[in-house]
């Protein structure tokens, strides 16, 4: 589940912070636990939810760091832009370069958080599709299509890399 | 009479061989259609690069983190955590 969360966001910290949140989640709502429902799906599903919603804030996050969204002009834009000063590699940083760092995990980071879900649950922590679609609360055939165009996407970035 | 060719094998039969798992019948085709056999070659290549992806841990205090954070009910009805 930490796996999964991490290749999500791509950061250590954040990820260890996710996954608190999803175990003090799934700890404190276990009484709403359906036992028709796989526990480690159940699980799987708040880690990706906590994922999901994070990469959503960030993106809303990302876009303010633009600048105004009521700028007129780019020079309002950049005038209204927070300025990030260098702040250089922590070794913290060092260490999820090393671990993401190859070319198949910057290949996962390139496909859209949906697609890098599906992928995820079906070819590294091996659900079946009927599992990730209840996961996801997503139709089959939706599952289905993500993952097959992920591959896709996935052979296209690593053929690029390699060439 | 020549027999008429089989269908090319399609994205979840190509995902079946990837993890042999597909029929010998389908399989087969595979022997006769060099383009499919390309497809799912890259497709296995990617499954097993997938498959022997890295498993990453929290940290050690992780645990602990966590713990200290739940609130474990008591048979009195209050909290500790």
């Amino acid at each position: 589940m930490f796996s999964l969360i991490y290749r999500m966001v791509r950061d250590r910290a954040l990820a260890e912070d996710l996954a608190q949140e999803t175990f003090i989640k799934v700890l404190n709502a276990i009484k709403t636990y359906k036992p028709e429902y796989k526990f480690s799906s159940w699980i799987f599903k708040i880690a990706n939810n906590a994922a999901i919603d994070h990469l959503r804030r960030r993106q809303i996050d990302t876009l303010s760091l633009d600048g105004s969204p009521t700028a007129r002009s780019p020079e309002e834009m950049h005038a209204s832009a927070p300025q990030l000063g260098d702040q250089g590699e922590s070794p913290l940083d060092e260490v999820e370069s090393r671990e993401l760092g190859g070319a198949i995990e910057q290949a996962i980071a390139r496909l859209r958080p949906e697609y890098r879900s599906c992928i995820l649950l079906r070819h590294v922590e091996g659900h079946s599709y009927e599992e990730i679609a209840r996961m996801l609360d997503l139709p089959l055939g939706t599952v289905k299509t993500y993952i097959h165009r992920a591959r896709n996407e996935l052979r296209g970035y690593l053929e690029g890399a390699r060439e | 009479m020549n027999e008429r060719p089989q269908a090319h094998l399609t994205a979840d039969e190509v995902e079946l061989w990837a993890t042999g798992l597909l029929g010998a019948a389908r399989t087969f085709h595979l022997t006769e259609c060099a383009e499919c056999l390309a497809v799912a070659e890259r497709e296995r290549k990617l499954l097993v690069e997938l498959a022997q992806l890295q498993r990453f841990a929290p940290s050690a205090e992780f645990a602990d983190k966590v713990l200290a954070q739940v609130r474990i009910q008591t048979p009195s009805g209050s909290h500790h955590g």
